[in-house]
């Protein structure tokens, strides 16, 4: 974990006077870059491709945005604790392929379909979350592992599939458009706003990010830390499945194919909306903005119709823009800028001891 | 008088000079020059039965299952044997149960102590199409007694791991690999060391790489160029005027980019290709590319793409979002079924579907092709289908009973496809 991470988190903890300015100026200037960002490319969209913000396209890009921002989240929760989780696609394909083959065409077994998705996601969660928190194991290797080990079990479940298809009451929820936009919108809105509700307004939720702002603090205010990295591996495996069973009504049908593009995508919207990979804070309302902002530049790279190897140029170099701009960074910045302002504060033997 | 006499036996040994000088020109032309066009009757017809172990003869029922038409064979000569020997095998009883097994555990022994081991390699391996592509090469394997063991690898699309399995049969010595590269060249280093241990190496369906006959035995399917001219024919005929897209698999493969080269050209100046975009053969892939194409181009009139259940799964849903008729002219290379019902629940007029055939059973004709290679059959490098779209009005993909990735083209029985996919 980073030392400004860290400083962050006490700061934000810290309470009043130029300080706690000071924090709330670190905390919004952090989020704020990809909000402008996203502005930004909604004008230039409007003027350079209009026809990606025409309903057609939005048509794609709203469903598809909303199974990008939750598997997001997800990771979001993860890289809170300094983590990272590369189990996302693996618990996605093995997640669609039991919508279908649990589902099996019967609308009345969707329920339980549904239940083994989240059953798998909450279940592979729990085991990332045990090897990383509790036997402290490399998140890189044992997510990466894991994520192997359920997609080779995904494999093995879909070669004794022949049908495709996820039952229709699924598709037709997928398909479905109150006030004219996707039900699977709406839903990924509900749950981005319930993840930003509880971490922001309820006890437990501050608790899990005084552990990712500083887990030695959290653990010395009696926090069990270890329980909280658990926590947030099965949340986000959890997470994961839900994006699955989203994906997989936006499809209709699953593929060998199906997942797969989300293993590096979510950690990209992470990053972008300002969080930092050294752990600290995040905000779930930012997260869901870079993945729109990401889904909306592809989706207009595709309309401006140039050359499929300039699109993976401009889309990467976008990224790497994204990531100079983040919040992360700047909040670094304001940090450097006016720390020296600021009184020294209590921790700063502990950073030392820490990073010593 | 002695003149007379002594004339006579001049004249009948003259006579048996001739004969015996003929006999021997007959030998001798026999032996070397007129190998092809000397050849008589009898050894013509002696030919056309079979030869290699092979009888080239299929029964015409089987042919117009899997092409369509029992004459949309390759043309005639050694390719055409190596079909009709292929399609002929397809008739014989094999034992569905190991069969089965040998699908299941992705290789067996045939109990038939033959010393032949032959192997299918496969780079991607995870979809139904290439599971019943599995099945249809060891039904195949299957009819050969000569053949003891059975051995199929995957790759899961990782090309390190393509080309360590195809490693593993060549050291293995096995006796003969058919495979869908799905690398293109990049698997060509192996191909070599391939050919290099002697191993005969054959693809199917188009799988391309280069320098087939020379680089390695065969390649078996259609040519990608005229299925380009063929959508080209459709699109000029329906489509008339305006604008079209085109599809592809991953950026730069050469299949996409063997049809894109050959009906760009072959197309009324008045229709227009608009976009042409990689799809990975991805179904969210092809529904975002025609999401984002119907955006920038709201009255585009046709799509050539490849994969036809890509598209049943992509652009319907992607038509269905944008809430627009899907109304457009598909060409398509592939029959899966589910395309077909996809269609046949739209019913919409207006939705013209043409599609040439995935191809499952060309694997057969490339291990028979394989097989008698192994016997000293001089292969030919490109064994050729010819091209008939067939259109989805008048001969439906959505068949009955099979899975909807299958294609019903395939000569796996349905009785044991609903084994495999209970």
């Amino acid at each position: 974990m980073s030392a400004h991470g860290r400083t962050e988190g006490v700061v934000l903890h810290e309470g009043r006077g130029l300080r706690s300015l000071l924090a709330d100026a670190l905390v919004g200037a952090r989020f704020v870059p990809v909000w402008l960002a996203t502005g930004a490319l909604l004008l230039i969209a409007a003027i350079i491709a209009p026809a990606a913000l025409q309903s057609t396209s939005w048509a794609f890009v709203l469903p598809y945005m909303t199974v990008l921002a939750i598997a997001a989240l997800g990771q979001m929760l993860v890289i809170m604790h300094a983590g990272i989780d590369l189990s996302t696609p693996g618990v996605m394909f093995l997640g669609g392929y039991l919508i279908v083959g649990v589902g099996h065409h019967s609308n009345g077994r969707l329920g339980i379909a549904i239940l083994a998705c989240l059953g798998v996601g909450v279940l592979v969660g729990l085991v990332n979350g045990i090897l990383v928190g509790i036997l402290q194991l490399n998140p890189l290797i044992v997510t990466l592992s894991v994520g192997y080990i359920v997609a080779a079990e995904g494999l093995r479940y879909a070669n004794g599939l022949a049908e495709a298809e996820v039952p229709s009451r699924l598709s037709d929820f997928a398909q479905n458009r109150p006030l004219g936009i996707s039900a699977v919108f709406w839903t990924g809105a509900a749950i981005t706003l319930a993840v930003a509700f509880l971490l922001r307004y309820t006890a437990p939720g501050r608790r899990f990010q005084a552990v990712g702002a500083n887990p030695r603090a959290a653990w010395m205010a009696g926090i069990h830390v270890r329980a909280h990295v658990v926590f947030a591996y099965t949340a986000a495996g959890t997470l994961y499945a839900l994006a699955a069973v989203l994906l997989a009504g936006v499809r209709v049908s699953v593929d060998p194919a199906f997942g797969a593009s989300y293993l590096l995508a979510p950690i990209a919207a992470v990053v972008i909306a300002g969080a930092s990979l050294a752990g600290g804070l995040a905000s779930a309302t930012s997260t869901w903005v870079a993945a729109l902002a990401l889904t909306l530049l592809n989706q207009m790279l595709l309309i401006l119709g140039i050359a499929t190897g300039w699109q993976f140029i401009v889309f990467g170099a976008a990224i790497i823009v994204g990531m100079l701009i983040s919040g992360d960074r700047i909040a670094s910045l304001l940090g450097r800028l006016l720390r020296p302002r600021a009184a020294p504060t209590r921790i700063a033997p502990a950073l030392d001891h820490e990073s010593g | 008088m002695d003149v007379p006499k002594v004339s006579e036996r001049r004249r009948w040994l003259l006579g048996l000079g001739v004969t015996l000088v003929a006999v021997a020109l007959l030998a001798v032309a026999a032996a070397f020059g007129g190998t092809n066009r000397t050849t008589s009757a009898a050894a013509t017809q002696a030919k056309a039965k079979g030869g290699y172990g092979e009888v080239y003869k299929a029964d015409p029922k089987v042919l117009a299952h899997t092409l369509f038409n029992a004459k949309l064979l390759p043309p005639a000569g050694m390719s055409r044997n190596i079909a009709l020997a292929a399609f002929g095998r397809a008739s014989k009883k094999v034992n569905y149960n190991l069969a089965l097994k040998c699908w299941k555990n992705d290789g067996c022994t045939t109990g038939t102590k033959g010393k032949l081991t032959v192997a299918y390699v496969e780079p991607f391996g995870e979809n139904v199409y290439r599971h019943i592509s599995k099945m249809e090469f060891i039904l195949q394997a299957l009819t050969y007694p000569s053949i003891g063991k059975i051995i199929y690898r995957t790759a899961h699309s990782n090309l390190n791991q393509a080309l360590a399995d195809f490693r593993a049969m060549i050291a293995q010595h096995v006796s003969a690999i058919v495979t869908y590269p799905d690398f293109a060249d990049a698997e060509l280093p192996v191909f070599k060391e391939a050919k290099k241990a002697g191993i005969p190496v054959a693809t199917y369906a188009w799988g391309y790489v280069s320098g087939p006959g020379q680089n390695y035995t065969t390649v078996v399917g259609e040519n990608v160029c005229k299925l380009g001219r063929a959508y080209a024919k459709i699109m000029n005929t329906y489509v008339k005027s305006g604008d079209i897209a085109f599809m592809g698999g991953f950026p730069g493969n050469p299949l996409s980019a063997g049809w894109q080269k050959c009906e760009q050209p072959a197309l009324n100046k008045s229709i227009h290709v608009v976009a042409n975009e990689p799809t990975n053969w991805d179904a969210s892939k092809v529904q975002q590319v025609v999401s984002g194409i119907l955006a920038a181009h709201p009255n585009i009139k046709g799509w050539s793409y490849e994969y036809g259940l890509g598209m049943a799964q992509g652009a319907f849903a992607a038509y269905k979002a944008a809430g627009k008729p899907f109304n457009a002219v598909l060409t398509l290379r592939t029959d899966d079924v589910g395309m077909g019902c996809a269609a046949k629940k739209l019913h919409n007029p207006k939705l013209k579907v043409y599609y040439y055939t995935a191809g499952n059973s060309q694997i057969r004709v490339a291990l028979t092709a394989l097989m008698m290679r192994l016997k000293g059959a001089k292969i030919p490098p490109k064994i050729v289908f010819p091209i008939q779209l067939q259109n989805e009005a008048k001969r439906t993909e959505c068949v009955k009973g099979y899975p909807t990735e299958a294609s019903a083209t395939s000569l796996v029985p349905l009785s044991l496809l609903h084994r495999m996919y209970p």
